[in-house]
């Protein structure tokens, strides 16, 4: 088999697997979640088997035609892509391993095994498609594999809810996207990446539109509401789909267009991926579920990805030549790379909690889980320490990547970055002191249990990667077939900025971890909320706003307007048109009143009558 | 050209109407359902053969002709049946939801089942005979003959309103068809072609096109005629208020296959033949399409409470689409159409099947007393979120083909009404998840656990599942696979494109 067929095989199989969960394996869950597992290790093995074979491809086909207009769907298979495939297949392996032991009990688990199928079909369809019409399709069919899993529980009113704001929410970035790809065609004749890259106009239009749909998929202000609502989904998916992978789509998708880009729209995206990051950090800080303070914490990460592509390409020394480099690239799929290793750990980490905790997720409820669940503990230490940037965990060189980046290009985005990372490692050494330390707060937490081996191997993997992942980049063999030449793409510090850097990194961790260690206490109610009651009302009111100003719109306007818009059309157009037309029919003559009085058969009987005498004239009868 | 193929077009046709006079002979019952089950049963298969067969290059021209002189030369009138590559998707959808109507009838259990089963049988053969026409008088009168049977199902088996329904549905649809047959008329008369036949009209129209004002009276006239069937906005209101009266199956086929045929019309005949009266009107038809069937239908559809009223509206807001993609006046906007159509009848048929086995299970359609009957029926609950998908143009369903072409031929024309209709998908996705949740997700409602304590709502069986397995087979079918549409329909309008531009802004 070529590797293009190693690509489709990856791209097809997880689509098998759900069209035979659903047609045939609905009642066994067992053997659904085995068949699920078994190809998303497979789609694991041959992400890792392409990685390495080193081979690079490109290969569409044409998928309708009317005219002029094609739609063609292909596998572009670059070192991006590459990269990418490899976080889907691999983490999406590790999660689809842990679900066998979270959702071992779930009477619906063959829908949930099937959506996470769809879910990888809809995902690898993104990553290895060719042109902007090809995302879009997979681009959609992830909205819909979310909206599937967020809506697990159905019978909640709450997932139910969480479910279509997330569909729709995301609906409205698509709306901004599908323009700017429809622009794109008709701007280029093409919306093909490779083709694009050789050539495209001008148009700060079109890379702004494509970013919409970012901002929807990867949740930007102002359409990140969707993501905090979304964890009513079970955990797994919020590790797999709201944290390493689609959320991340967006990303990916816009280091695809990188070519497309101007310093305009990069301004922008640049501003909005800063403010997200620091309204998503203040917001965790006052969170008391537990899977909330790693959604808020996601939506922080994702501003940082963006931010940094925003930042764009540096002037670099190249062997006595000056040249730019997309650093931006570099460091918003660094960053990517590693926030999937860690963040998936730490929500997987949180399921690993909350299973043991008997579905408990208020962390105040929690406390003194460190004895209790060891491995878990453990290893969402490593989490911790990997986000919050302790020298040579994974996060630390991606986030000091994005703050060189920053440093060098922009002060003001540098320094809210900077005190960004300090409410990170605030917020998040809060959630692991007051989960894990202290005493016992609840009965669930004094009856805590460690997870079966099934769960707690994937922790212990990711773990390893949220360690390594980060200098595998720069100090292995692996790293230029792992990166190729994404990797070349990490902006790196050097000499004195180096050491600012560093510095800047560790005051950062130092000043946000060392003020939540000593200024939380184990206890049942938030310090922060008694000993800071109104800076604690001010971030709650900050998190609530947006909600309440879509609720207003929808409730208020949406709502309102649709029922005036009804109230019309009811009246004037059925009520007064319609009788009037009544009325003109009514003076027509007899045919037409004998319908108003309500008698069909008349019709139908002068429409015979009328063919009959039409047919007898035409065949000369008289 | 095999005869035998134009003959096997011509028993397509025959064979349901053929079944339909039998039965209402005095066929007993038991021979009646199984004699019916065949006739429904029997233009698929020969439409998917003639499907098969059909000419991979030449798409433009009609194969499988044939002719029957019916005594009606004197007027340039005879049976003249074919289909090209436009026709031919159109055929096979006919020929599906017919097949789907009819199993659902069969075992829909209706007070007197044969006279229901003759009308559906007569509907579905005028409404084969339609798109199998190449004779326009033929075309009228074979769409006369599937709407007569609405009007009268709707008089009989609808639901509420059943009287006021059928009155203001014959009213619309008779005025609507007889400005269009004017139309029609004027066409014949003023082509000077003496003949009815579509062939001898296009080669009359090349030799000598119709006059700048002619084409414009004669399309102003078609589009009113045309649109009032096809519910263009403000002539709509026939719609919702009829389909939610009509039982399943006749809403199934008006809404899916009939109301196809003034925008079938409108692409078969008037783009070819009158394409300057069309681009004189396309501004005020996008602009009646865009802002009110997308936007303004579209908001009414979010306020509807009553599930089938729901439905209705937003099968008027789709039509919108449809409109836009025929005033973009281009081969990828009619093209755009023809998809659109084909999957709009295949989902709207679906959801009105669906809609009838979910009051089957609630005993009501008011959106506000159901909810959390997912718990009870999963696999209906499948289906009907499939459906909604294909209908919100979910990729993988054949919508997402129609919609994405059409929007993307609307930009050429208008970018402004292209963000108009790309908001549309919005305002879909609000009402159909809406719909979706308020009937299956959440806790059940008060009045759902009254019903089914009375009655234990089963899930969804084969009776119900087969008609809507077949027509979400082919709704996934055209997903994965558009080119089986639009191979035939690029052909068809590739030979002589539509070579229009749009007007100057």
């Amino acid at each position: 088999m070529t590797a293009l067929n190693h690509a489709i095989l990856a791209l097809l199989l997880p689509l098998a697997s759900a069209v035979v969960i659903a047609l045939f394996l609905r009642q066994r869950g067992a053997v659904a979640s085995w068949l699920s597992t078994g190809v998303a290790g497979a789609i694991a093995a041959l992400s890792i088997h392409l990685l390495l074979g080193g081979e690079r491809f490109e290969s569409s086909v044409e998928w309708l035609r009317f005219g002029a207009f094609s739609v063609s769907l292909g596998v572009k298979y670059d070192d991006l892509a590459a990269l990418m495939l490899f976080i889907v297949g691999f983490v999406g392996f590790l999660i689809h391993l842990f679900s066998l032991g979270y959702m071992h009990d779930d009477k619906a688990r063959a829908r949930f095994f099937g959506g996470l199928s769809i879910f990888m079909f809809s995902m690898i369809g993104i990553v290895l498609a060719d042109n902007l019409f090809m995302i879009f399709i997979f681009w959609e069919l992830v909205g819909f594999s979310s909206w599937l899993l967020i809506n697990h529980y159905h019978e909640k009113q709450s997932a139910a809810d969480a479910s279509k704001k997330a569909f729709i929410v995301n609906r409205v970035g698509d709306f901004g996207f599908l323009l700017g790809i429809i622009m794109c065609y008709w701007a280029n004749g093409t919306v093909n990446f490779t083709e694009l890259g050789q050539d495209h106009v001008f148009s700060t239009a079109i890379p702004l539109l494509l970013f919409c749909g970012a901002m929807g998929k990867s949740a930007q202000m102002p359409l990140q509401v969707w993501l905090p609502d979304a964890m009513e989904g079970p955990t797994p998916v919020s590790a797999l789909i709201h944290a390493a992978t689609m959320v991340a789509a967006g990303i990916f998708m816009l280091c695809r267009i990188n070519v497309l880009m101007v310093p305009q729209a990069l301004e922008v995206i640049m501003w909005i991926g800063t403010i997200t990051a620091l309204y998503a950090a203040l917001c965790a800080i006052v969170q008391r579920d537990i899977k909330k303070v790693l959604a808020y914490s996601t939506l922080s990460q994702l501003g940082y990805m963006v931010a940094a592509f925003g930042l764009g390409s540096i002037a670099v020394e190249h062997g006595g030549h000056q040249m730019l480099l997309a650093a931006g690239v570099g460091a918003a799929m660094f960053h990517l790379t590693t926030h999937a290793f860690f963040k998936a750990l730490m929500f997987l980490g949180s399921g690993s909690v909350i299973h043991g905790c008997h579905h408990e997720q208020d962390i105040f409820k929690m406390g003194g889980l460190m004895k209790k669940m060891p491995v878990t503990f453990t290893t969402f230490t490593i989490g911790v320490l990997a986000i919050i940037g302790m020298p040579a965990f994974a996060g630390f060189f991606s986030k000091d990547a994005i703050l060189y980046l920053a440093m060098t290009k922009n002060t003001a985005v540098f320094a809210i970055l900077a005190f960004t990372a300090v409410l990170t490692s605030f917020y998040m050494v809060r959630l692991w002191k007051i989960t894990f330390l202290g005493e016992a707060r609840s009965d669930a937490a004094k009856h805590a249990h460690e997870s079966g081996l099934v769960m707690t191997l994937p922790l212990v993997i990711l773990a390893a990667l949220s360690i390594f992942g980060g200098t595998w980049f720069f100090h292995s063999g692996i790293y230029p077939k792992l990166a190729g030449t994404v990797a070349l793409l990490i902006p790196e510090a050097h000499g004195s900025a180096h050491t600012t850097i560093l510095l800047v990194s560790l005051a950062v961790m130092t000043v946000g971890g060392g003020a939540a260690l000593l200024f939380y206490k184990s206890a049942a109610t938030d310090t922060l909320e008694e000993k800071f009651r109104f800076g604690f009302s001010v971030l709650t009111g900050l998190k609530e706003s947006f909600d309440r100003v879509y609720n207003y719109y929808v409730a208020k306007v949406q709502q309102r307007f649709a029922m005036v818009l009804n109230f019309l059309e009811q009246i004037v157009l059925a009520g007064a048109i319609i009788r009037g037309l009544a009325g003109f029919a009514g003076l027509v003559g007899y045919g037409a009143r004998a319908l108003y009085t309500g008698s069909l058969h008349a019709y139908v009987y002068w429409f015979l009558l009328g063919a009959v005498l039409l047919w007898a004239y035409a065949a000369g009868i008289f | 050209m095999n005869p035998s193929n134009a003959q096997l077009l011509q028993l397509a046709i025959a064979t349901p109407l053929g079944a339909a006079l039998i039965i209402a002979c005095g066929l007993p019952k038991r021979f009646s359902t199984k004699l019916a089950a065949a006739a429904f049963t029997a233009p698929l298969l020969i439409a998917l053969w003639l499907w098969s067969q059909f000419p991979a290059e030449n798409a433009h021209q009609y194969a499988y002709l044939s002719t029957t002189y019916t005594g009606l030369a004197a007027f340039g009138i005879s049976l003249k049946l074919g289909l090209n590559g436009i026709a031919l998707p159109m055929f096979l959808l006919a020929a599906i939801v017919g097949l789907a109507a009819g199993l659902y009838a069969l075992r829909s259990g209706a007070e007197r089942l044969k006279l229901y089963l003759v009308l559906l049988l007569v509907m579905h053969g005028g409404l084969l005979g339609v798109f199998a026409s190449v004779d326009i008088f033929f075309f009228y009168f074979f769409h006369e003959l599937a709407l007569i049977p609405t009007f009268i199902m709707v008089g009989i088996w609808g639901g509420r309103d059943r009287n006021y329904a059928a009155m203001k549905l014959t009213i619309y649809l008779t005025a609507g068809a007889m400005l269009s047959l004017l139309g029609l008329i004027a066409l014949y008369v003023k082509s000077g072609a003496n003949s009815f036949d579509l062939i001898e009209l296009k080669d009359a129209v090349a030799a000598q096109a119709l006059a700048g004002h002619t084409q414009n009276w004669i399309g102003g006239l078609l589009l009113l005629g045309f649109g009032t069937l096809v519910s263009l906005w403000p002539l709509h209101t026939w719609a919702p208020l009829g389909y939610g009266a009509a039982p399943s199956s006749a809403a199934m086929l008006h809404a899916g296959v009939l109301k196809k045929f003034g925008l079938y019309g409108l692409i078969q005949i008037a783009i070819p033949l009158i394409p300057l009266g069309l681009q004189h009107w396309a501004w005020k038809l996008a602009l009646l399409a865009g802002i009110g069937n997308v936007l303004v239908v579209g908001f009414v559809t979010m306020a509807q409470r009553d599930l089938k009223q729901m439905l209705g509206y937003s099968s008027v807001m789709h039509m919108g689409y449809c409109f836009l993609g025929i005033a973009a006046l281009s081969t990828i906007g009619t093209g755009g159409v023809v998809l659109l159509m084909v999957a709009h009848g295949l989902s709207v048929a679906l959801l009105f099947l669906l809609a009838t086995s979910i009051h089957h299970r609630t005993h009501t359609f008011d959106l506000s007393e159901m909810g959390g009957l997912a718990q009870k029926t999963p696999v209906l609950a499948a289906f009907f979120v499939a459906a909604t998908m294909a209908g919100i143009g979910l990729p993988g369903f054949a919508n997402f083909w129609g919609e994405l072409t059409v929007f993307v031929a609307l930009w050429k024309f208008s970018h402004a009404l292209t963000a108009v209709a790309v908001a549309g998908v919005i305002i879909s996705a609000v009402y159909g998840l809406r719909a979706a949740a308020r009937v299956f997700f959440g806790p059940a409602s008060e009045q759902l656990q009254r019903v089914t304590a009375q009655h234990p709502p089963a899930d969804l069986d084969w009776k119900e599942k087969l008609p809507a397995l077949i027509l979400l087979a082919a709704l996934l079918l055209f997903g994965f696979y558009p080119k089986a549409i639009s191979q035939p329909v690029d052909q068809a309008l590739n030979p002589a494109p539509v070579t229009l531009t749009a007007p100057a802004r």
